[in-house]
């Protein structure tokens, strides 16, 4: 009985941490988006969140998921170019370079993206400086163009570093018997390689996922505008107008697209161990 | 240099870094040969392979193919297939996709890759596991799905690298034979990578002896088995016991001098060509018989003298341990003679192998044998 006390003392920190700081938020947010005025329970939250925010539900998803796939092509490129290539000085540098991103932060890439798609910004002085386009046509990319370059720019190293260990572990014999047998190297990268580092692919960009969801600096940074980000929406309810229950509605909807990429991941885990 | 040469190395040399793996070697093959390249681990034979398969590129030399120089030829133009260590098969496919990967590459239809697997399948004995994964078959069965995926491409040439030796022993006798059979019955040109003696002398026409990534010997495997040109070729063909004699030669003959082991004897030089003095002498346990200390020799055979210090039964035989002079031999026979008992020890001639001592031999010498493993510098003057 003393031994099962004892056990229960030990994890008991741990464990008050994570009810304290983790469940009784969420749950209370749960909560909250159900609540209505008046102190009843409903579904008002939810329905004001999608009169209101529906273009952003959908813009919110739209950019989170073509970032995601855009950040899987770019990841699988560098792995695969720090496990295929045969240019060891382009191998190197790469190596070296790729990771950089990782270790700024996302009001940062939104800081350093404003000035480079601005339309008097960087990108746009150089091409011009170029002549490869005129003055008049040169447009801002500050829209959901921007916000996509920006989470690109910074989750594939991320991606890129999971999978470039995953594929850096995987037998080079299995690369090499598929060279014996004529296989181009980019016919390797998608019918050897890939394949064999899939789950962790998954994985990362899972997590890219999620994180991309929950990210406000770049949003407010990048696009100023409407249709924006969910994020944006649930600062501005809660900052302007003290709204939490739509706050929580669209926190909610946040996290059911959330749990769908986390069960799509459990799904894939169980039928890999099967 | 075989008549039909099919497969030639003419001066490979290799390295990773500033460590040589391979230098100078010189290799002819001929078309439908089996060739074992035998050789302890980290003697260069499997960068050596890798070389045949473009997987490695030398640092010097050529590797020719059909008389045509491919030393810069990228792996999937050579038409070699390699058979991998770890078999390398891939996980995610099937064996039937695994075996019809090549062919896929190849652009054949679908029909006619299914009835070539097929084929291949009912060839090795897979029947029935095209739409397992490879995590579901035995080992052996993934040895044969390596090889299945190799030879449904019809290469010209099989490279084979160590592929049983990931087998458990009952498995690996009777694949060995069904390799060897197979590569007949193909026609194909093999080249085995192992470092197990018997697999080598089993399955190959030719074994190539490779030390420190140079080639110290080749020949049919009675060959290398029976006249090894050099101590460690000796050594690693099994002629582990080694005593030091000297002694000169006299005529046809090599007379060695009676030393405190040993009465006075000579053996025919039989081609091989000694220096006067210090020589060193090999043989195998099989080789040696074992009489009472005092019986006359009668095969006209070269005798140690020495005490048995332990014997044991490994089956088939009883083996002594006898210390001659200040070394221990071992020495086979079919009774046992207790330990303390004074034995002679004879070795016909033909089995006793003798190699100059590369230490104390006069540089003249040094000459007079190629091959041999040991450098010319190290010799003092």
């Amino acid at each position: 009985m003393s031994r099962r006390f004892l056990g229960l003392a030990l994890v008991a920190p741990a464990l008050v941490v994570i009810v304290l700081f983790f469940i009784v938020p969420l749950v209370l947010s749960a909560v909250g988006a159900f609540r209505v005025e008046g102190g009843g329970f409903g579904l008002d939250n939810f329905v004001k969140s999608v009169d209101l925010y529906a273009p952003d539900i959908v813009f919110t998803v739209v950019i989170v998921a073509l970032s995601t796939v855009l950040t899987g092509l770019a990841a699988i490129a560098i792995g695969g170019y720090l496990t295929l290539g045969e240019n060891r000085t382009a191998v190197a540098i790469l190596r070296w370079l790729y990771r950089w991103p990782l270790f700024i932060p996302f009001i940062v890439v939104g800081q350093i993206l404003r000035t480079f798609l601005a339309k008097n910004g960087i990108m746009n002085n150089v091409a011009v400086g170029l002549g490869l386009i005129a003055p008049l046509d040169a447009q801002s990319f500050l829209d959901w163009r921007g916000i996509v370059i920006a989470f690109v720019w910074k989750q594939t190293p991320f991606v890129a570093l999971l999978v470039a260990g995953a594929m850096a572990s995987v037998n080079r014999e299995t690369i090499e018997a598929a060279r014996n047998l004529g296989a181009s190297r980019l016919r390797i990268l998608f019918e050897i390689l890939v394949p064999q580092v899939m789950m962790t692919v998954t994985v990362g960009l899972i997590l890219s996922f999620v994180t991309m969801l929950s990210v406000l600096s770049v949003p407010l940074m990048i696009n100023a505008q409407s249709p924006t980000m969910l994020t944006a929406d649930i600062a501005f309810r809660v900052n302007a107008y003290g709204d939490y229950g739509v706050a929580n509605a669209l926190g909610l909807i946040s996290l059911a697209f959330a749990a769908c990429v986390g069960w799509i991941y459990l799904r894939q885990s169980l039928k890999e161990r099967a | 240099m075989q008549p039909d040469t099919f497969l030639e190395l003419d001066g490979i040399a290799c390295g990773y870094g500033k460590t040589r793996v391979l230098d100078d070697i010189d290799l002819a093959v001929g078309r439908g040969e089996f060739v074992a390249l035998l050789g302890s681990s980290g003697c260069g034979k499997t960068t050596l392979l890798r070389v045949l398969a473009g997987l490695v590129s030398p640092s010097a030399g050529k590797v020719m193919l059909r008389g045509e120089d491919v030393t810069d030829m990228p792996p999937d133009r050579r038409g070699v297939s390699m058979v991998f260590q770890s078999y390398a098969l891939w996980p995610h496919m099937t064996v039937a996709q695994n075996i019809g990967y090549g062919l896929r590459l190849r652009g054949v239809t679908k029909a006619e890759r299914a009835a070539r697997v097929d084929a291949i399948q009912s060839m090795l004995g897979l029947d029935g596991l095209g739409e397992r994964k490879p995590s579901a078959l035995s080992g052996g069965q993934r040895q044969r799905v390596a090889l299945g995926r190799a030879l449904a491409v019809d290469p010209e040439i099989l490279l084979l690298d160590e592929p049983l030796s990931n087998l458990d022993v009952r498995i690996r006798l009777s694949v060995r034979h069904e390799l060897r059979a197979l590569q007949r019955r193909l026609g194909i040109t093999a080249v085995h990578v192992t470092h197990d003696r018997e697999e080598a002398m089993v399955m190959a026409d030719r074994v190539v002896i490779l030390n420190a990534g140079r080639i110290v010997q080749q020949g049919s495997p009675e060959e290398v088995y029976n006249r090894p040109a050099s101590a460690f070729v000796a050594a690693f063909m099994g002629a582990e016991n080694v005593v030091q004699l000297a002694g000169a030669p006299v005529g046809g003959r090599f007379a060695i001098a009676a030393g405190p082991a040993n009465g006075e004897g000579s053996v025919p030089l039989a081609g091989r060509r000694l220096g006067a003095g210090a020589v060193e002498a090999r043989f195998r346990p099989e080789a040696a018989r074992i009489d009472e200390a005092g019986e006359p020799a009668d095969d006209g055979g070269f005798a140690f003298h020495g005490e048995v210090v332990a014997v044991s039964y490994p089956g088939g035989h009883w083996r002594h341990t006898i210390r001659v002079g200040e070394t221990e031999i071992l020495a086979d026979a079919g009774r046992a003679f207790p330990p303390g008992a004074r034995v002679a020890v004879h070795v016909a001639p033909d089995a006793l192998f003798l190699f100059d001592r590369p230490d104390i031999r006069p540089p003249v010498a040094q000459v007079s044998r190629q091959n041999s493993p040991i450098p010319a510098g190290k010799v003092p003057a």
